[in-house]
């Protein structure tokens, strides 16, 4: 294991983040903001407490995972993408670190960020709307296997994309729709039966529903279920982006 | 000694095209070897596939002896590569990439610092480390992929086309660098467009064409062994034939107005010379000027593959 080659390209990927934090870690603090305010000072009023918890607050959960979601995703599949475009790829090719420690270090720089995104959303909710935090380690443990799981999923989109525009179709088409219809607004016990069933369907509708448990203890799905659809995930997808990256699949000719 | 670099078979295919068609190649310790080709010939997928940047597909190559694939972490280590086509990088300075680069080779950066700096100093980059790539000028980034390759002392340097749109000045810095680093024992393959640079640095060199190797040598060997030589004396005096041969020389006479000229084909036209002067002294002639021509690895490059490397 080439330890120092690991850890130089995991802090690199963490600090090119940091480095554009206006672009990487605020825009998720504003949007995220903007829904609680929005939703809190006007729709909160006319629509009823869900399992005992006031509207904004049961909503927080859902937003926190959006951004987890998103930044871990996005980090990943634009670092590979970019590093693909400006040649950089083939500065870490040429080293001698292998394949699964330069995936592995893909990853976990996506996943701090995702994570990072995810714990200062946490905080703005317990700090404008006093959130409670029903289970903080679960919280903790919950929000690492996500930022993970869908860094990965990014790592994956990375390789195959060969231009942004690839990218953003995938976010637009696939991911945002995916987390509108998780769950993040509403109780899928609110959907009529066949909808209800659909949304079942929905990978990121556990994740919700799990984080949602561990900050609220409220759910509509068991937390084991949850945890275990994002642990397959996080194996699944970790498993499919590291088996790209060693095939060098669109990376070596 | 194992070789520095030894490549057996070496074949490669694209979707649609054959790159590499068995290529054969060794490169002993210290050898500045040069790979000449046009483009497309093969050169960059030969480097390629040396430093891990394409797939093998079969043959085999070994660095000091070890396998490519199965002891990577050992021929990488050994081995700095300045690709031609530039990097960019839209977040960090120059100076923070090249500590990046020493620390995938496994190089603390409390060790790599030392020797970035030595190595920007020498490169004419120090005043620019703060900078990021895309602000650099081209003959700037030039040298700081020329740097990249040096920041894990590598006892081999691979550089694909190292000196491709850079000024004159600047290619004559690069030149001298180059053989400063040569004399320190690295053992360098380069691949070039400029003949001149070849004739000029490399102990050795193969033409690639078409995915094969054309001819391997020395280039004052490769040169000879074409053998296009001449020697012309422009003269009065001459009595004997318009053609034919003198003491084993070809020749062939062209008369002018009161003087005439004499061209003799000839191997190697330097050491031919004394003989031709003398020669042509014992005929009674009066001499007024000698020219020699001399082919270049240009024209034996011409000769094997029927075109100009530029073209």
């Amino acid at each position: 294991m080439n330890w120092i080659g690991f850890r130089t390209l995991t802090m690199r990927e963490i600090t090119r983040f940091f480095a554009v934090y206006r672009q990487t870690v605020i825009p998720g603090l504003i949007t995220s903001g903007l829904y609680i305010i929005i939703f809190g000072l006007t729709l909160q009023q006319r629509i009823t407490a869900i399992d005992g918890v006031s509207y904004t607050v049961y909503i927080l959960p859902g937003l926190i995972m959006m951004n987890v979601i998103t930044n871990a995703y996005n980090n990943t599949a634009s670092s590979i993408l970019q590093m693909k475009l400006l040649q950089q790829m083939q500065d870490m090719l040429i080293t001698p670190m292998s394949n699964i420690e330069l995936a592995l270090s893909f990853i976990i720089g996506g996943a701090v960020r995702g994570f990072i995104n995810g714990i200062l959303v946490l905080l703005l909710g317990i700090a404008i709307v006093g959130m409670p935090v029903e289970h903080p380690l679960t919280v903790l443990l919950f929000l690492l296997i996500v930022s993970w799981a869908f860094s990965s999923a990014g790592l994956i989109l990375g390789i195959i994309a060969e231009s942004w525009d690839n990218i953003a179709t995938m976010v637009n088409f696939f991911i945002t729709p995916l987390i509108f219809l998780g769950g993040v607004f509403y109780s899928i016990n609110m959907l009529p039966g066949f909808w209800r069933n659909v949304s079942l369907a929905n990978p990121i509708y556990y994740v919700i529903n799990g984080l949602r448990y561990a900050v609220l203890n409220v759910g509509d799905t068991p937390f084991s279920v949850s945890f275990s659809a994002a642990l397959i995930m996080t194996i699944v997808f970790t498993i499919i982006g590291v088996g790209l990256f060693q095939k060098g699949y669109r990376i070596k000719s | 000694m194992p070789a520095a670099i030894e490549i057996k078979n070496l074949q490669k295919s694209y979707e649609d095209t054959v790159a590499l068609r068995g290529i054969d190649l060794t490169i002993e310790p210290g050898e500045f070897y040069g790979l000449l080709g046009p483009n497309g010939a093969g050169k960059t997928t030969t480097i390629g596939i040396i430093t891990g940047l394409v797939k093998l597909e079969s043959g085999s190559v070994s660095v000091f002896g070890k396998d490519i694939i199965r002891d990577y972490r050992f021929t990488r280590s050994k081995i700095g590569v300045s690709p031609q086509e530039f990097t960019s990088d839209w977040f960090f300075s120059i100076e923070k990439l090249l500590i990046f680069q020493a620390g995938y080779y496994g190089i603390p950066k409390n060790l790599a610092q030392p020797r970035v700096d030595e190595v920007m100093k020498k490169l004419g980059l120090y005043e620019k480390r703060d900078d990021k790539i895309r602000f650099l000028s081209g003959g700037m980034k030039r040298r700081f992929m020329i740097a990249k390759s040096l920041v894990n002392d590598p006892d081999i340097l691979i550089l694909d086309e190292p000196t491709a749109g850079v000024d004159v000045e600047l290619r004559r810095m690069l030149w001298e660098y180059l053989q400063e680093l040569h004399e320190k024992g690295k053992t360098i393959l380069l691949t070039t467009h400029y003949i001149e640079e070849a004739e000029k640095l490399c102990g050795r060199v193969s033409i690639i064409n078409d995915g094969k190797i054309a001819t391997e040598g020395a280039p004052h060997e490769l040169i000879r062994s074409l053998g296009k030589g001449s020697i012309e004396v422009q003269l009065t005096g001459w009595q004997a034939s318009d053609g034919g041969k003198l003491n084993g020389l070809s020749f062939t006479y062209e008369p002018g107005e009161g003087d005439g000229r004499l061209s003799f084909s000839v191997d190697d036209p330097e050491k031919e010379l004394p003989q031709v002067v003398e020669l042509v002294s014992r005929n009674g002639c009066h001499i007024h000027e000698v020219k020699i021509t001399k082919s270049n690895l240009e024209d034996v490059f011409v000769a094997l593959t029927g075109r100009e490397i530029n073209k």
